[in-house]
């Protein structure tokens, strides 16, 4: 638990200190949230069918942005070598940067959340939605913080990521969409939808933490 | 197997493809002993060292290091081992006490702030301490590797070129720390011949990825 908590913390000061990532990603999130808005203005009165669909691919697209660089730095730096030379589980390095990149991913995902609550007046920030992303997030950077490992030393890591995560990602959006339609009294059927979401995180979380090992051998 | 052995390599092979790096390495060095390990590029040194330090996967053969096997009792052999490269393997964003710290936590070292301050004054950063590593010298950053090679106390190191980027003042301090230094078990991958006499008490030279001489008392067989 301590090589978590110490992985979790200098990935957190470094996220802190560099930003640029992060930066990007909720800007890339605040300008799609705002051109949504302004797009959805001149069609309908009722943005809320429409807000799941806006949340979860803003979502998708800061995530990916933001998560390309979880390993990528640390290859450019040689100091991957250096944690995997480390007396500690190779699964607790992959639990301490997912955990990084869930606090800061679910950062940005408040900050567009309460974005988009001015911005379409509707109440987004509500402690159900939270839930729902939060949940999703976990599965999410679980599934993309493993496939960041395995392009960390490919030369076109920023393509090949969005190219290996979105088709796996399919099921947690539907769910994530769906759960959060639900959340918002939009009609979604029967279907349980946060309790597939939570499944696909726990599936997401097990099959990264038994593949992380394999996938940093050489 | 060879008694008392800190680093013994049997029949080590590493294929990257139908490329065969390494072919068929064996060798046996004793404790505290200092090899220097020689070789034109290419001839598989850092493949060698990689290989022992467990972040390359043998195609086939054995290793132990310090009684561990390579493929078995992974982190306690890692606890063994320290490692420096020509790259410094540092967070350029973090400064040399924080990364310290981070290396220290992680390698569960005891009393780590009396270490890292030990270490930091050994290698001449103690004053800079607080300093951004990414604002420091090349040079500067080979200390600071210094430092987080041995933050853990380990009992064998591999280095691979460790001279990379130090000025006389930092050749001084590798060797004070690392390459002379009693009781450590040093393979270090180097291509300063003239230097090799004044650490090594042993030579490995590698071609092709085959050991081609050696000198007493590594032990070849």
């Amino acid at each position: 638990m301590d090589a978590i908590g110490a992985v979790l913390a200098k990935d957190l000061r470094l996220l802190w200190r560099q930003r640029t990532g992060w930066l990007s990603a909720f800007t890339f999130a605040a300008i799609s949230v705002l051109t949504y808005a302004f797009a959805f203005d001149l069609v309908t009165d009722d943005v809320r069918p429409l807000l799941p669909g806006v949340l979860w691919v803003t979502f998708l697209f800061a995530g990916t942005i933001a998560c390309s660089r979880s390993f990528s730095d640390e290859v450019e730096q040689g100091t991957f070598d250096a944690l995997l030379l480390a007396p500690v589980p190779r699964t607790a390095i992959y639990f301490g940067k997912v955990l990084a990149n869930c606090i800061a991913l679910f950062s940005v995902e408040v900050a567009v959340m309460l974005l988009a609550t001015i911005l379409f007046n509707t109440p987004l920030l509500t402690v159900e939605l939270a839930l729902i992303a939060g949940v999703g997030t976990v599965g999410y950077v679980s599934l993309t913080t493993l496939l960041a490992t395995l392009g960390a030393r490919v030369q076109s890591r920023e393509v090949l990521l969005p190219v290996l995560a979105l088709p796996l990602l399919v099921p947690l959006l539907i769910a994530g969409v769906r759960a959060t339609g639900a959340a918002l009294d939009l009609p979604q059927g029967d279907a349980p939808w946060l309790m597939l979401l939570a499944v696909f995180t726990v599936w997401s979380a097990l099959g990264g933490a038994l593949l992380f090992p394999l996938a940093v051998e050489r | 197997m060879t008694p008392n052995a800190a680093i013994e390599a049997n029949n080590l092979t590493k294929k990257y493809g139908g490329s065969l790096v390494l072919d068929g390495v064996a060798f046996a060095l004793p404790p505290g002993s200092k090899t220097a390990l020689t070789g034109a590029n290419g001839a598989g040194k850092s493949t060698l060292l990689h290989v022992l330090a467990t972040l390359v996967s043998p195609t086939s053969g054995t290793a132990t290091i310090a009684g561990y096997s390579i493929t078995e009792a992974l982190p306690a052999l890692r606890g063994t081992i320290g490692m420096l490269t020509h790259s410094p393997m540092v967070y350029e964003e973090l400064s040399p006490l924080e990364n310290l710290r981070f290396f220290a936590r992680l390698y569960g070292v005891p009393n780590p702030d009396a270490r890292i301050e030990a270490l930091l004054r050994a290698v001449g950063l103690w004053q800079r301490r607080d300093e951004l590593t990414g604002l420091l010298s090349r040079g500067t950053h080979q200390r600071l590797a210094i430092a987080r090679a041995l933050v853990h106390t380990p009992s064998v190191l591999l280095l691979d070129e460790p001279e990379t980027g130090l000025d006389s003042d930092g050749i001084a301090v590798l060797d004070a720390l690392m390459l002379r230094a009693p009781h450590l078990t040093v393979l270090a991958a180097t291509h300063l011949l003239a230097r090799i006499d004044a650490w090594a008490d042993s030579r490995l030279h590698l071609a092709r990825g085959r050991v081609a001489a050696e000198a007493s008392p590594v032990m070849v067989r």
